[in-house]
């Protein structure tokens, strides 16, 4: 439902015809709260071309780490509201990290602005696997509860609610070993510390003939993988996975929110960036600011609010 | 495999190669300024370059900044990135005697070796390289981790217990903030500050650099012992130090390579672990720990070592083996560059033109290198107290900022120095308190998963005990936590051979401590108990898979504490207060710095520089040590403070606020 058109964005963009020149105006500091080098920071540098190449001013990327991204989001609303200032955002990160604790903001606090991609969950096996399908790793996750061991990144995270969603739809019990990331947990996975991998479809473009995808949570198959089921088509309705977008400080005024999410919209809409983009693995997102946004992230915050619940995450 | 030499070696690229080696040893000798950070400043630049020049330029860069932490460890005791961490154990002894130049030179031209043997091994061993590195499991680098610990023994010589002590507290340190696998907010105390937990490189700054700072306001004495005359490179005599270190630095640079091709360890660890096992093997003519040149060829033939090590599943996994690594991945990537299995197997040129480039960039490295390492020593020995102290103390707080651009970590980095202060005045070393924080996080990750995976298969002890590599690093620890014990049994043994049954055991040696120093001691011990009574409250709270480790090591604390307290009360031994001279000074040191951290925010971050350099330089200023060049130091202070500024601002794109002011 919030695949999105490109004639609801034109309709937006018609309504608020001035909306085009408020952003950017000037040099615009991309801040991202991680450190360098993860999937946000490299989809941040496969925009950063195309934005400047588009509007002709820089787009600086910053990192603001800590807290696995609580840092950057407490703050987000104390920055300058004048366009000059964007960051980075996560799901399912920014709605189950405030139901853990004091981290400084809540899910309501942060104006997403536009979503434009995830990296889909994805069950990975090792080349040599004893499971070839999904239903082989079912029928050992049946016999031997819990010895079914996977390795994913983080807890809270699309990888670990993934698995609980997968493991109530299917009926398994299986055991799940937060790593500090996607690079670790692949780690364990090549080397046989753990029987499979909730990972991402970006797993599967980076490790090549290293390893097989069981099934990819998307609503249809991924450009890179023709050869992988996705979730639906084998029964269970799983459409996941870790959802990055771009927020702005709560001070920023409507029409500039729109300006924001179009010119993130015209980035997404360049035929070079999407190809670079699934060439790597990503799955591409237009949920631009609006209707669309609020809608999707009513949706994305039932859905794993009820798992983080189920995998006693949160309470 | 030859042809891609001459590609590797244009013109253009040995220019890069220059550039990267000298513009990274720079950043690196800025403690804050971590090869990280070098990378990713440059990564937008080499959006432009072809795919290899852009790699080569980057290669360079991680290789000059982690020969340039060698620098401030060797000069100021503070390591300028966590990899040169044991640079200083051996590295300031040697400068506080009058060899900083010596260690200098030794410092690069094991670099040199260690950067030849980690390239050597990417370009001929990396694809079984790679595969034997998965054979490390969570287990394995929870032992890992163990086994960087078991350091404490050696570090500690004095006082063991209060080593362990410092060391549990260090771990109980890298417990705060949101834990990324257990997903509990801990420790934080509702504190939005504490909320990214303790930033390891902001750490190392506070805890070894302020204490410096410090102890060098509090009396007019000279920083290092300065040389009558200049006396070059001191090349010969550095050369002849490696070779007398011939097995030492071979085997480190073979630990450096191994433990970077592991991808969940990297540079602090390797240096710590070839540190750890020179020591060990290690005669020599001076005693590890109190200047021997073959603790720095350990370390930093080690940690260059693990730049091509790392490269290794970087490359060949496409997994980054180093935080460096990930940045540059992540350029490969933006290029158009796949890394993983298929890179090597297709024998693409990239890969070779990249590891030529490397080799390049770490030959480069010995000319490079000893050019600005005479600088920077001849800077910090040259300099004035009333300038040193002012600039030093500035460049940790905009390095501390720059690291995640957070005030906040600026003001744990200095409360931190002073507990160090106050922590080493009672004789608790910060060494170990800093491995406990190092290895913290790396050996609760290793141990909740190695516990859940062997739960879940009903087999925990077999999980931990029973897998062949964990018994390797097992045995290492146990080796190299009992061998300072080895001398000493072996005393007692000959001992008694020789004196027969009759002799009876030597008195303890000694006075009882002063009453003073007991109660202070009381005091210190008193502080850290209740800190570990505070965490073991509070992890009541937490879920049992955060609650685990830290209730563990409190638990352990506190017993070492009891320990420590019989010691304290029954023997009466305690550390003698340290010189109290200066003390209004010393405390100058971290109160302006905690006043800078305030300030800056309304003030911006010249104005707050520029007034922290001006009090720090009235508590530095001694009356007859340069009287003279008051003048000249205030006008070369502030144009420091005023450049490096605009650097951070406009070279390195670090958003320093700019407040109200400037």
């Amino acid at each position: 439902m919030f695949r999105h058109t490109l004639a609801a964005i034109a309709l937006g963009i018609a309504a608020l015809p001035a909306a085009a020149q408020d952003f950017p105006t000037e040099s615009v500091n991309y801040i991202i709260p991680f450190g360098p080098g993860g999937e946000s920071d490299i989809t941040a540098r496969f925009q950063q071309p195309h934005f400047q190449e588009l509007f002709d001013e820089d787009l600086v990327i910053t990192y603001k780490p800590g807290g696995g991204g609580a840092v950057g989001w407490s703050q987000l609303n104390s920055l300058s509201a004048d366009g000059s200032t964007i960051m980075g955002i996560n799901l399912p990160h920014i709605i189950v990290k405030p139901k853990q604790g004091n981290v400084g903001f809540q899910t309501e606090d942060i104006v997403p602005v536009h979503m434009f991609h995830y990296t889909p969950d994805a069950i990975v096996v090792r080349a040599d696997s004893e499971f070839e399908t999904i239903d082989d790793l079912i029928a050992a996750a049946k016999e031997n509860p819990r010895q079914v061991i996977f390795s994913g990144s983080g807890k809270g995270t699309a990888n670990h609610l993934a698995q609980v969603r997968f493991d109530e739809m299917a009926e398994i019990d299986t055991t799940y070993v937060a790593f500090d990331g996607t690079g670790s947990s692949t780690t364990a996975n090549l080397g046989g510390q753990v029987s499979a991998q909730w990972g991402y479809t970006t797993v599967g473009a980076t490790q090549g003939d290293e390893v097989r995808l069981l099934a990819v949570a998307m609503e249809e198959r991924h450009p890179l993988f023709p050869d992988v089921p996705t979730f639906a088509e084998l029964g269970y309705d799983l459409v996941s996975g870790a959802y990055r977008g771009i927020a702005v400080p709560q001070d920023m005024p409507e029409e500039m929110r729109h300006a924001v999410a179009d010119a993130i919209q015209q980035i997404n809409d360049q035929d070079a960036f999407r190809q670079k983009m699934e060439e790597n693995g990503f799955a591409l997102l237009d949920v631009a600011y609006g209707e669309d946004m609020d809608a999707f992230m009513a949706e994305q915050a039932e859905v794993a609010l009820e798992a983080a619940r189920s995998g006693d995450v949160i309470e | 495999m030859l042809d891609y030499i001459g590609l590797a070696f244009t013109p253009l690229n040995i220019l890069f190669a220059l550039g990267g080696v000298a513009a990274g040893t720079i950043i690196g000798s800025i403690p804050g300024l971590t090869a990280t950070m070098a990378v990713a400043v440059l990564v937008p630049i080499t959006f432009s370059m072809d795919p290899a020049s852009a790699l080569i330029l980057l290669g360079a860069i991680y290789t000059g900044a982690i020969y340039g932490g060698a620098y401030a460890a060797i000069l100021l005791n503070t390591p300028g990135t966590p990899s040169a961490i044991a640079t200083t154990f051996d590295g300031y002894p040697m400068a506080k005697r009058g060899d900083g130049d010596l260690a200098v030179s030794i410092a690069c031209l094991s670099s040199l070796i260690g950067g030849l043997v980690g390239a050597s091994a990417l370009l001929f061993l990396a694809p079984p390289l790679a595969r034997a590195a998965l054979a490390f499991g969570p287990v394995e680098y929870f032992w890992l981790a163990i086994f960087g610990l078991t350091l404490i023994s050696a570090l500690s010589t004095g006082n063991v217990i209060k080593g362990l002590i410092g060391a549990s507290f260090g771990l109980l340190l890298a417990t705060i903030g949101i834990s990324e696998t257990s997903a509990e907010v801990r420790f934080t105390f509702g504190s939005n500050t504490l909320l990214g937990g303790i930033e390891i490189v902001s750490a190392l700054i506070g805890l070894y650099c302020v204490p410096v700072l410090m102890d060098l306001v509090a009396t007019s004495d000279r920083h290092l012992d300065k040389p009558e005359e200049a006396r070059g490179f001191r090349l010969p005599e550095a050369f002849a130090a490696v070779m007398r270190n011939k097995v030492n630095v071979v085997r480190s640079s073979v630990i450096g390579t191994l433990v970077g091709a592991l991808p969940g360890a990297g540079g602090s660890i390797s240096g710590l672990v070839a540190y750890s096992e020179a020591r060990r093997s290690g005669g020599g003519e001076e005693k590890y720990g109190e200047g021997n040149p073959g603790g720095i060829v350990a370390t930093e033939s080690a940690n260059n070592a693990t730049v091509g090590g790392g490269f290794i599943p970087t490359l060949v996994l496409g997994i980054p083996g180093t935080p460096p690594d990930a940045v540059i991945l992540g350029a490969l990537l933006v290029q158009g560059v796949r890394t993983g299995p298929t890179l090597f197997a297709d024998g693409s040129n990239i890969v070779y033109t990249f590891v030529f480039g490397l080799f390049l960039a770490t030959l480069l490295m010995l000319p490079v290198g000893l050019l600005i390492g005479r600088f920077a020593y001849g800077a910090i020995v040259q300099a004035p107290k009333m300038a040193l102290v002012p600039v030093v103390a500035f460049m940790t707080v905009i390095g501390t900022f720059a690291i995640r651009n957070s005030m906040s970590d600026v003001g744990i980095m200095v409360v931190l120095g002073l507990i160090g202060w106050l922590a080493q005045r009672r004789g608790f070393d910060v060494s170990p308190i800093v491995l406990g924080l190092i290895l913290g996080s790396i050996a609760e990750k290793g141990f909740v998963q190695g516990w859940t995976i062997g739960d879940a298969m009903g087999n925990v002890w077999g999980q931990f005990f029973g897998r062949p590599l964990a018994q390797v690093v097992i045995v290492l620890s146990v080796l190299s936590a009992t061998y300072p014990a080895f001398p000493w049994a072996r005393r007692q043994l000959r001992l008694r051979r020789e004196a027969g049954p009759t002799a009876t055991p030597p008195p303890i040696a000694g006075e009882p401590s002063s009453s003073r120093a007991r109660a202070f001691d009381a005091v210190a011990l008193a502080v850290f108990a209740a800190v570990g009574v505070v965490i073991v409250m509070q992890s009541g709270t937490l879920n049992a898979e955060a609650a685990v480790f830290p209730r563990t090591v409190a638990w352990t604390m506190l017993a070492l504490i009891a320990l420590a307290s019989v010691r304290l009360f029954l023997l009466k031994r305690a550390a003698e207060p340290g010189s109290a001279r200066g003390l209004v000074r010393v405390a100058v040191v971290p109160v302006a710095m905690l006043g800078a951290v305030a300030l800056i925010p309304t003030l911006g971050f010249v104005t707050g520089g520029v007034a922290l350099a001006l009090v720090l330089m009235a508590a530095a200023f001694h009356p007859g040590e340069g009287g003279g060049r008051i003048t000249a130091s205030v006008i070369g202070v502030v144009t420091v403070v005023f450049l490096v500024t605009l650097a951070f601002r406009r070279l390195l794109n670090v958003p320093l606020p700019s407040g109200m002011i400037f």
